[in-house]
């Protein structure tokens, strides 16, 4: 039997074998019975003690990208003008450019507030440590002065990342980390609650600038396409439901498939700005998200991120106090690679592939331990006074950590000419030397990594650029994870920095007569993007970011080998970083292709059964109680018209979404007064819209017991050309449906259109390839 | 500027253009400096063939410093001029060479650099000498070579990363104060390191006032941008003696306490995650269940398929 299909649960222990049970096996056919009485619960009795089944289940929602081209929708569109259509389009545009703006002023923002702060610590620092090198060392010695510095430090650390870590941890949770999982996830079609939120963006923005003061091992570019997206899913939507304040305009935007387009936009704005990169954030767009590409949105997306990294721009000019002079185009600067010191040869070309093996190798380490980490954070960390402490912890770690290394560095350059180290700190080297491992924990990665980048042949010791690389490496996979916003984009660089420099001055040792091909910047280059893809798994959209922000055309194929090789030996390992913290998230994630080996699925096999109907004049009283049944939480009802007098399911007719239901009870768009008052306004489109995103509850609206009573005219209302599919419909070609329309329902009929079942994007993502085959998830609750 | 460039392009090529046309051997023009073509050219369809034969002549047979005609010929005046310079030029690389190392050209060379500058400034400028000529034109633009300049340039390079300016007063002929109070105190560094030669101890002690005094003025002369490579050079060798080889510098002092500290903040996050390990109650996640077909027959349908 070639599919082996086993169950495998997220959230077990440790040891997953004792659940693992094989779905289809002959000798298995006795619980395989059973299960098709049972409701499947029969799977886990081995996990009864942690799985409550009785629980309240209201799982995260999908988007509906697919138009509902009901008689409300054809009408509109009969009223809108040719003109109205020219309008819609120019909005966008306008959208597009206010999205680029304003994700491009918040990049500025962040980055000056940082590096104002990460300047007055290192000063405080420099300040606290050079103090030892005055006259009266004896009695500062006596008091202490090294160690109270170092607890100085650690504090001070800590409490920069307690305020990050707090309102992270009690305000926006989902504010944590760098984002782009969830963006990956929102683009893809899943509605990560509160993700595109004003509180989101302004507990981000300040989440970021607190825990890259505190001096975490993070950076500020990933939370910049978070940023960016809800910029553009509020700005598109011109209203913010977190402010009250709804300014009449863009209403037409507001429903799932337009806000998905903006959003793609707000991310592509977002990388623009965070790498100056504008190319690489639409490329970012096309590669992580959109599924709908045309021509008309790949430019529109491209407008706002050329617009965003030219803001960025401008207003960093000004603040450099060089307006006009446009040359920052991004929040990280890898500096301009001279093109004739950095060539590359042929025989080069092998020596950056066993790189990026190396990178993807070491990406995937970091993968499989911070996957555990996250594991055990699920379990125990979970409180947020816990996640605070947490975070405070590995602040003072860092801290500590980055004060021993450089206590016992013995590495001491000699101060350059032009003092392209800020803050040179002395401590126990000779006069006139300063501490190199100082300047690399002292200055804010990315000047790190700059200089790991250019600095001169020779700048580095060997020994320190091991021992940083280390502890790095794991303070990076302990901090990404942590209830603070960041991003692990620069880590990760600055991780592949260094010992990509590293194999260059090793390499140069071996080459010792004709050292001068081996130019350390170059491999520190490779290195950065060898583990940059080793961790996040991106291709194409990461080789044009790392050419477009290090300006250099001429490492793009490189850069491309090495992306490849990396990801080809981290996926045999583990996953990327993003895939492994949505999979712990339990998102109904759906990948780029069905499993390879599921062709012998069939729609059958894989929907939801029995289906709840509608008819299509239906009772209000019955809508309510299926609407508030708490254990089933539907989302959208087939509609059907029953065959009198038959117990069948009915023949389908339509496809209603409980958003809509709402909007109707809400409304009270009764049969009954329908007719007996004829002044009632018709609802129209946009009171759906101006409903959206966020219906109310089915709590909240009060049906008294005369309206129960009254019926409702679904007609009008649902859609009444829902995709369906056949019950032999194989799982690929299911999946091509949802994956390619951005479906979030599909009625299973048979040959004589009645509803046989329905399937949803959680029915689809449940299947995966494992190691042993075809696999069943069971999707956890968060 | 570009239209200027346009005219002189389009009159070179009717210019070759026309030479193309009346079937003229190839004459090497003479080509100035600015690029523009020498127009008044001798006479072209009816001597050609002699004046081939005649420039032939010039590079097999002849001498190059053979007479050219009067007005190409350059100047008795420039000639004595060029001398001159070659005689400061001499002067003042012999001087840079002689104070390399260690560096000390910013003291000893600025007299003859000045008057190397002084003669190439008589040189370069327009104005017009005996006989009604400038040297400017006939010394420094005539050939694609322009020794003169590019010498000149690289011995100015020289002096302007040396960053020498900075050292001599506003005249340009004398060290400024700074410089000479700097060496002052540099002397008395040195003469006190002298002294203990012997006891690295006594040293460190007795001579860390005058040494930190030293230290300090380069400090505040790095501040105010007057430092030149001498001083820099001397500082550096000076902290080099303090710190490496009567070793001064301060020695690695506190490790108890700091290896203290830092254990103690590496065990709280141990002590963290194990009493959150055993205390907190594990999160329960809770499994959504698929709701399947409920009918036999796809049963029976996936056990034919794979039976």
């Amino acid at each position: 039997m070639a599919n082996i299909a086993k169950k495998v649960s997220w959230s077990g222990r440790g040891d997953d074998r004792g659940e693992r049970t094989p779905l289809l096996n002959g000798a298995e056919e006795v619980k395989y019975n059973n299960r098709q009485f049972s409701g499947g619960s029969i799977f886990h009795i081995g996990r009864l003690s942690t799985v409550d089944l009785e629980e309240e289940i209201t799982p995260e929602e999908s988007l509906d990208y697919d138009n509902s081209e009901n008689q409300l929708f054809l009408e509109e569109e009969r009223r809108m003008s040719h003109m109205g259509f020219g309008c819609l389009e120019i909005k966008r545009w306008v959208i597009c450019g206010l999205i680029g703006f304003l994700t491009g002023l918040i990049a500025c923002c962040i980055d000056i507030v940082v590096e104002n702060l990460a300047g007055f610590k290192a000063i405080l620092n420099v300040v606290r440590l050079s103090l030892t090198r005055l006259p009266d060392i004896e009695k500062f010695t006596e008091v202490g002065g090294l160690s109270i510095s170092l607890i100085l430090w650690a504090v001070l650390n800590s409490a920069f990342v307690m305020v990050g870590a707090i309102i992270v941890a009690f305000i926006e949770p989902v504010a944590a980390g760098s984002g782009i999982p969830q963006i990956k996830c929102y683009l893809n079609g899943v509605k990560v609650p509160r993700v595109v939120r004003l509180k989101t963006l302004v507990v981000k923005v300040f989440g970021v600038i607190f825990s890259v003061a505190g001096g975490l091992a993070v950076g500020k570019e990933g939370p910049m396409i978070h940023s960016g997206a809800v910029v553009a899913a509020g700005v598109s939507q011109g209203r913010s439901t977190s402010l009250k304040k709804d300014f009449k305009m863009f209403e037409y935007f507001r429903r799932d498939t337009e806000k998905r387009d903006f959003v793609s936009a707000g991310a592509a704005a977002g990388v623009s700005a965070a790498f100056g990169a504008p190319v690489g954030g639409v490329l970012f767009s096309l590669e992580e998200g959109a599924s709908f590409w045309n021509q008309m949105l790949t430019w529109r997306i491209f407008f706002a991120s050329m617009i965003s990294s030219f803001t960025l721009n401008f207003f960093l000019s000004i603040y450099h106090k060089k307006p006009g002079e446009l040359s920052s185009p991004g929040l990280i600067n890898f500096g301009r690679f001279d093109s004739d010191i950095v060539e590359y040869n042929l025989y080069e070309i092998p020596l950056f592939i066993i790189m990026g093996a190396l990178g993807g190798l070491l990406g995937a380490l970091f993968n499989v331990l911070n996957y555990w980490l996250t594991i055990f954070r699920i379990r125990y960390v979970h409180r947020p006074c816990l996640q605070v402490m947490e975070a405070m912890l590995v602040a003072a770690v860092t801290a500590t950590v980055s004060f021993a290394m450089i206590y016992f560095s013995n590495d001491c350059q000699p101060l350059g000419p032009d003092h392209n180290e800020e803050y040179p700190l002395q401590l126990f080297c000779s006069d006139g030397e300063y501490n190199s491992m100082a300047t690399a924990f002292f200055n804010t990665p990315e000047r790190s990594v700059r200089s790991l980048f250019h600095n001169p042949p020779g700048t580095y010791n060997p020994l320190t650029l091991g021992v940083f690389t280390l502890v790095y490496f794991f303070l990076a996979v302990w901090t990404y994870g942590l209830a603070v916003s960041a991003g692990v984009f620069i880590p990760s660089l600055l991780i592949g920095a260094a010992w990509g420099r590293l194999f260059g001055i090793l390499l140069s040792f071996i080459a010792s007569s004709q050292s001068i091909w081996a130019d350390p910047g170059k491999y520190a280059l490779i290195g950065a993007a060898a583990q940059l893809g080793g961790i996040v798994r991106m291709t194409l959209s990461l080789t044009v970011i790392m050419v477009e922000a290090t300006g250099n055309v001429t490492y793009g194929f490189p850069i491309m080998l090495v992306l490849m090789t990396a990801k080809i030996v981290g996926d045999y390992f583990a996953e990327g970083l993003y895939d492994v913290h949505i999979k712990l998230q339990s998102v109904p994630f759906l990948h780029w292709e069905a499993p390879h080996t599921s062709h012998w699925l069939t729609a059958r096999e894989v929907m939801s059964s029995p289906v709840t109907c509608f008819n299509q004049v239906d009772k209000v009283g019955t809508i309510v109680d299926v609407l508030s049944d708490t254990s089933t939480n539907h989302n959208g009802f087939p509609v059907v018209v029953h065959s009198p007098g038959s117990d069948e399911p009915g023949k389908l007719c339509g496809l209603i979404l409980r958003s809509q239901l709402i909007v109707l009870l809400k409304h009270k768009v009764f049969v009954e007064r329908a007719s007996s008052r004829l002044t009632q306004r018709k609802l129209q489109l946009k009171d759906f819209r101006d409903a959206y995103p966020r219906f109310p509850p089915i709590q909240s609206i009060h049906v008294s017991q005369d309206e129960r009573e009254c019926m409702m005219d679904l007609t009008e209302f649902m859609n009444p050309t829902p995709y369906t599919v056949p019950q032999e419909t194989s799982l690929p070609r299911v999946f091509k449906l949802f994956r390619a329309l951005g479906l979030r329902h599909l009625v299973v009929i048979d040959g004589d259109n009645m509803v046989v079942g329905l399937v949803s994007r959680k029915d689809l993502a449940r299947y995966h390839l494992g190691k042993h085959g075809l696999e069943e998830l069971h999707l956890a609750q968060t | 500027m570009g239209l200027l460039i346009k005219c002189t392009f389009l009159t070179s090529c009717l210019f070759v253009w026309s030479l193309t046309l009346v079937k003229c051997t190839v004459y090497p023009p003479q080509v100035r400096g600015n690029g523009a073509i020498n127009a008044h050219s001798p006479a072209l369809d009816s001597e050609s063939p002699a004046l081939q034969a005649r420039s032939l002549g010039y590079f097999y047979s002849l001498s190059l410093s053979s007479t050219f005609p009067d007005d190409l010929e350059v100047k008795e005046h420039c000639i004595e001029m060029l001398h001159i310079f070659g005689q400061r030029y001499v002067a003042y690389a012999n001087c840079l060479v002689s104070y390399a190392r260690p560096v000390k050209i910013c003291q000893n060379c600025h007299t003859s650099f000045n008057s190397l500058v002084e003669m190439y400034t008589n040189i370069s400028s327009d104005q017009l000498g005996p006989g009604n000529v400038s040297c400017h034109d006939t010394l420094m633009r005539s050939d694609r070579l322009m020794l003169l300049y590019t010498l000149f340039s690289k011995l100015n390079e020289i002096w302007t990363i040396a960053g020498c300016k900075r050292m001599s007063s506003e005249n340009q002929d004398t060290l400024s104060n700074d410089t000479l109070y700097f060496m002052t105190s540099l002397n008395l560094s040195l003469t006190c390191f002298e002294k203990f030669q012997g006891n690295h101890s006594e040293l460190c002690k007795d001579c860390k006032l005058s040494y930190k005094s030293l230290n300090e003025l380069y400090g505040k002369m790095e501040e105010n941008q007057t430092l030149c490579i001498d001083i820099e050079d001397s500082m550096n060798m000076t902290r080099r003696l303090w710190s490496k080889t009567f070793g001064c510098s301060f020695p690695r002092e506190e490790i108890v306490p700091v290896i203290a500290v830092s254990c103690f903040m590496l065990f709280l996050p141990i002590i963290f995650y194990l009493s959150s390990f055993l205390h907190s109650e594990q999160k329960k996640r809770k499994l959504i269940h698929p709701n399947r077909a409920k009918s036999s027959s796809s049963l029976m349908n996936i056990q034919d398929k794979f039976s």
